[in-house]
């Protein structure tokens, strides 16, 4: 990690009179901006307000693949109105208008979007009985094969939850959740627009969803007490063999599905 | 079938009671703890970035956009922070950003990138030139060397403004305008040799 100090910054000046000149002329260029602190407060501001990862194209996507991009910011246009309507309307009363089952996930769509007041996205909250472990263990403990993204390498931290039922695997910013994706529904989520995308990961068909979402863990039917519940950021979730995941923490589909398909 | 949970019965809340951290010292540290959520320490990494942001949108063209698009530009790379490789220097990827911005309010702006700047008025960083007569030759050659600049192709101009109004490495311009590094080479040549014929090689 480099800082703002760069070595080749006190590179030698250059024999070439011009470059000289150049680079004189850059160090007395007036380039009027507002004090740094002034700028961080704007920003974060903004960030506070919208609340909300990325719906928005990654900075070096080539022009053909431009146009999604308007319809995701109509998207999330559309998401933060609701988002506002959402924090008027009692969450009760809006009717859930559709449920898809899919890997494991029920998707409620319709219901009351993200909950207004959530927290920072990608914080993992614990699950019943979630504790830390090794990949090793993790692997010997759970009743269901699953895989390491070969792009992000050994995960820092390993976690089982609910008696082997949920292994998660955490990268700063990133989390995979893989469960068994056959048996029955582990995750419900409550989603507002923008609606979850039909994508493929290599060969398995998944779901994207592209924005801020509630997430409820349903634990087994006759233990844990209550549903636990989260704002979840964009999540993309696919099943392979049996095995289904969640991966929550990349902004965009592009970066989602290259980290989904390095799963090894 | 499990529709009849309650939505809301419980929302874990344990992030909320984070107790209230120091400020980042270093820009790994800020960026780990911006992964997770952490605005005050984005906060920092901005304030750190601000400047070199504006100067590199305004060189680049972004005339009077430049605080939009830097402001812009710090919101995009918040969100795409989870793609940043963390071996990395983050000022390059950031810049990154900022220059695709700034192509971005140029374009939408439908005209040339303005490079609208005054040169000379700041102090001379080296004590340079004192005598009044001196300063006004080294402004007017200064001030045709901007204007030259500015009549620079698109490829070439943002080359020459990287490398030295900027003075970024030529593997930093390479990831800053997102071209090869032979590309940058071969476009910072060309871009001098046309400086050379239209304002001489003569020093002031």
């Amino acid at each position: 990690m480099t800082s703002s100090d760069d070595p080749e910054r006190t590179a030698p000046p250059p024999e070439d009179a011009l470059e000289r000149e150049l680079l004189a002329l850059g160090a007395v260029l007036e380039v009027p901006a507002p004090p740094p602190d002034a700028v961080a407060r704007a920003v974060r501001a903004r960030l506070a307000a919208e609340d909300a990862p990325a719906v928005d194209a990654a900075p070096a996507r080539p022009a053909a693949a431009r146009r999604p991009r308007r319809w995701r910011r109509v998207a999330a246009l559309v998401a933060a109105v609701t988002l506002a309507l959402a924090g008027l309307t009692p969450q009760g009363q809006a009717a859930v208008a559709r449920v898809l089952r899919f890997a494991g996930v029920q998707l409620d769509l319709g219901g009351p979007g993200p909950l207004p007041s959530g927290g920072p996205s990608g914080v993992p909250s614990p699950l019943p009985g979630e504790r830390r472990t090794s990949l090793a263990e993790a692997r010997r403990a759970v009743a269901f094969p699953f895989g390491v993204p070969a792009v992000l390498g050994e995960p820092p931290e390993v976690r089982i939850a609910d008696h082997g039922r949920v292994v998660s695997l955490l990268w700063p910013g990133v989390r995979l959740d893989a469960y068994d994706g056959l048996l029955d529904v582990v995750w419900r989520k409550e989603l507002g627009p923008p609606w979850p995308e039909d994508v493929t990961v290599g060969a398995d068909p998944g779901r994207w969803i592209a924005g801020p979402h509630e997430l409820i863990y349903l634990p087994r039917a006759g233990r844990g007490p209550v549903p636990l519940a989260r704002r979840a950021a964009a999540t993309l979730i696919w099943r392979h063999g049996g095995t289904g995941y969640r991966l929550e923490g990349p902004v965009d589909l592009t970066a989602a599905r290259r980290i989904a398909g390095s799963v090894r | 079938m499990r529709a009849g949970w309650p939505v809301t019965t419980f929302v874990a809340q344990n992030h909320l009671r984070r107790p209230v951290q120091e400020p980042p010292t270093d820009d790994d540290e800020a960026i780990s703890r911006s992964l997770a959520g952490d605005l005050a320490a984005y906060e920092v990494l901005v304030a750190r970035y601000s400047a070199v942001a504006h100067r590199t949108a305004a060189l680049l063209g972004a005339g009077d956009e430049a605080e939009d698009v830097v402001q812009e530009a710090f919101v995009k790379a918040f969100r795409h922070l989870a793609g940043f490789r963390r071996d990395a220097a983050f000022r390059p990827w950031l810049l990154r950003i900022v220059a695709n911005e700034t192509h971005t309010a140029t374009r939408a702006r439908g005209r040339r990138a303005d490079l609208a700047l005054r040169a000379g008025a700041r102090a001379e960083p080296d004590g340079g030139p004192a005598d009044p007569q001196d300063v006004a030759v080294a402004t007017d050659r200064r001030t045709r060397l901007l204007a030259a600049i500015r009549a620079l192709p698109d490829q070439e101009r943002e080359a020459v403004v990287c490398r030295y109004l900027l003075q970024l490495s030529e593997a930093e311009t390479a990831e800053v305008l997102g071209r090869p590094v032979g590309t940058v080479k071969s476009r910072t040549f060309r871009g001098l040799a046309r400086l050379r014929k239209e304002v001489g090689d003569d020093l002031f």
